[in-house]
């Protein structure tokens, strides 16, 4: 959904004011959601300037002091560094060196570098302004062979390393080298014991290895980077030539995340729990609706991209990652796709907590967290449904929610792109804690959801239409009457034919129920059957899918069906509720609305019936209810 | 046009809106500098989906010739 310039002003103005009242979450998450939006110069600008002004004590960020040394102009990362680094909940306080005087820098005592008292060091320098032997002067030193090069800057940088240990105790991160875009040697350059690319791989391999050797160096994969961006996208010559800032300025976000990578790694900020959702997150499909063989999960497409992500998860598993699941899902249901389906990666055992129920998402993760005592900013919340993660966001803004895109193949980018679970060491016990996690006794008292949820409930912004079934919504009815199983009062399938008949009986009420929301169009996701009988109006279908379940849009179906019931002067609006091992979450539907239960069978179905008054059933007051009526059939 | 390279400018150099007009220049700005140049060309390449070479850049010191550097590139 493409946003309108009032949208975007809204969510500023919306930025500046919780910045200013110092709400940091609420201001973090709005700051996120404009760069989704756009991540231009002019916004990563326009959100800096706002931090400049924000009220640091009350907004309490995590403090961190980081100085940037570099042979070109990185005085151009200020901004989309400051952005970035907020977006973890840290206040960067940032130190340029002079222009090229990396060297000096480090190496004199009294430099303005040590004097700034650091935390985080980075140095930032193009290979190819360090060592232009394997770069623009390589042609040059092709006839005297590359062994002082190498050995030159192995020397140099173990040099640097011991006179910034003797200086300062701060972590240093250094850029290791791209290979040049173009060799001199062309295609000869790989056929050689000499060429450019080797060169440089020989020399961040020393790199490397001389930060392995001591603690607190670290080098930054900046060749890998560039990599994953394209080196001709990634490098700007024009403004290389013109300003010494060779770095294409839409590329610094990019720089700047995997910067804010270490910065939460040192701030102890790395997310240590992923929460997730199963249905079209797992796997394809509803299991709820498409039954244990229904799902897409296997070597075809689009199962195969489900199965890449459940691999995906099972490494963050290895590396200590805790698993947990929150899914709105009944657990029989559930149980039948971890015993039963073969090519399912992921195990029981792997999740330290499961949480299958019919309750808003946050109360899970509240309870999640409880259980295996960590805090909810630890937590990585993942799900399909952009209502879901909105919803855990209005409850605890703490937690990093990723909202899946449509397509599966992308599930994976999304979730590891920002290294949200990197840390700075791997123990043995990393990759043990799955089973090491402790258990509460008491889980900490739920705070009183209603009002926030009333309040989540608005913020989706939903349109429900109710309308006569009609020639063109008859295929989508019948097949919302074949499918829905879980919120279906007597789950009655019906073809299209069947409906087409009752569709011409005068004394017969069928209705569509369409949702939009602030998300886009869900189309068609309700359907009530209902016929005039006597001295009532008869429920015969009633269902929702299970996508738009927990909005409180059942109220607004029945409290139709109820003014249709008063127009016509029955005395009854009467309901069936025929229980399966699927339809849970309806069961209790009429009780809710305070209908009497006038009779049980020994199936266990039930019917119900509410005494129509002179009054109107109350309607949600979070929803638009528009009732599109054709000429009613009756006299 | 012009009222929304005012507002990007007003943004990026970090002034209020009507501090720009037509006088407004790098040399009469406090914060127009070498670095906010760079981040303006690159915000207005960004905003009108164009490119500048350098020549256009150095050219490009006041709000007038912006203007005119936006008109000659927008027509062609």
């Amino acid at each position: 959904m493409s946003s309108s310039a009032a949208d975007v002003a809204a969510i500023r103005a919306s930025f500046v004011s919780s910045l200013q009242g110092g709400e940091r979450f609420l201001a973090i998450n709005f700051a996120r959601r404009l760069l989704e939006i756009d991540s231009s110069l002019r916004q990563l600008t326009f959100i800096s300037s706002q931090l400049e002004k924000a009220p640091h004590v009350k907004l309490a960020l995590k403090p961190l002091r980081v100085a940037l040394l570099s042979s070109f102009s990185i005085e151009f990362l200020r901004d989309p560094l400051m952005v970035y680094t907020f977006l973890s909940g840290i206040r960067l306080h940032l130190y340029f060196s002079g222009f090229g005087q990396f060297q000096q820098e480090i190496r004199n005592p009294a430099s303005g570098l040590y004097g700034f008292s650091p935390d985080v060091v980075i140095l930032a320098v193009e290979g190819s302004d360090w060592i232009p032997g394997a770069y623009h002067e390589y042609s040059e030193q092709l006839a005297d062979g590359f062994d002082t090069v190498l050995s030159g800057f192995r020397d140099e940088f173990q040099n640097l390393m011991q006179a910034f240990r003797g200086n300062c105790k701060a972590s240093l991160l250094v850029n290791n080298f791209v290979p040049p875009v173009w060799k001199k040697l062309g295609i000869l350059d790989n056929q050689s014991t000499v060429g450019q690319a080797h060169l440089v791989y020989v020399l961040n391999e020393s790199l490397a290895d001389l930060c392995r050797q001591h603690p607190g160096f670290f080098t930054v994969d900046y060749a890998g980077l560039v990599n994953r961006q394209g080196a001709l996208r990634w490098y700007d010559e024009r403004m290389n030539l013109y300003a010494r800032a060779p770095i294409r300025l839409e590329m610094l976000p990019e720089l700047s995340r995997e910067y804010v990578k270490f910065f939460r790694g040192f701030t102890g900020q790395t997310k240590k729990c992923l929460v997730l959702d199963l249905d079209n997150t797992l796997w394809g499909g509803v299991v709820g609706e498409d039954g244990l063989a229904g799902i897409q999960l296997g070597p075809v497409y689009p199962g195969s991209a489900y199965l890449a992500f459940q691999s995906a998860i099972l490494d963050l598993h290895k590396r200590g990652v805790l698993l947990a699941v929150a899914s709105k899902n009944n657990a029989t249901d559930v149980d039948e796709v971890f015993a039963r389906h073969d090519r399912m990666l992921l195990k029981r055992e792997h999740f330290v907590s499961m949480e299958l129920n019919w309750r808003p998402k946050s109360e899970s993760l509240q309870k999640i967290a409880n259980e295996i005592n960590i805090g909810l900013e630890h937590m990585v919340f993942v799900d399909d449904n952009p209502a879901e993660c909105e919803e855990v966001l209005r409850r605890f803004p703490m937690v990093t929610t990723i909202t899946l895109p449509k397509q599966p193949e992308k599930f994976v980018p999304e979730l590891l792109q920002d290294g949200l679970f990197d840390g700075l060491a791997l123990s043995s016990e990393d990759r043990r804690r799955g089973e090491l996690y402790k258990q509460r006794e008491k889980a900490e008292a739920l705070r009183n959801s209603s009002g926030s949820l009333e309040a989540f409930y608005h913020s989706l912004e939903m349109e429900v239409t109710l309308a006569p079934v009609k020639r063109a919504s008859l295929a989508r009815s019948a097949q919302l009457t074949q499918k829905t199983n879980q919120f279906n009062a007597t789950t009655l399938r019906y073809a299209e034919a069947d409906l087409a008949d009752r569709m011409q009986h005068s004394d017969w009420l069928l209705t569509t129920v369409t949702v939009r929301d602030r998300f886009g169009d869900n189309g068609i996701v309700g359907l009530t059957a209902a016929y005039f009988a006597s001295d009532a109006l008869e429920i015969d279908t009633f269902l929702l899918s299970c996508r738009v379940i927990g909005r409180g849009i059942e109220t607004a179906m029945l409290g139709y069906l109820y003014k249709r019931a008063s127009q016509r002067g029955v005395r009854f609006l009467c309901g069936r509720i025929i229980p399966t091992p699927k339809n849970i979450p309806v069961r209790d539907l009429f009780e809710r609305h305070g209908f009497e239960r006038v009779s049980e069978a020994e199936d266990g179905a039930t019917a119900w019936a509410l005494q129509i008054q002179s009054n109107e059933l109350a309607m949600p007051a979070w929803m638009k209810i528009q009732i599109d009526e054709e000429v009613p059939a009756e006299s | 046009m012009e009222e929304h390279v005012k507002q990007l400018m007003a943004d990026i150099l970090n002034v209020d809106l009507d501090v720009i007009d037509g006088s407004t220049s790098k040399d009469n700005t406090a914060s127009w500098d070498s670095l906010s140049h760079i981040n303006l060309i690159v915000a207005l390449e960004q905003e009108f989906q164009v490119s500048f070479d350098v020549s256009e850049i150095e050219s490009m010191m006041s709000y007038s010739d912006i203007v005119g550097a936006l008109e000659r590139k927008l027509q062609n």
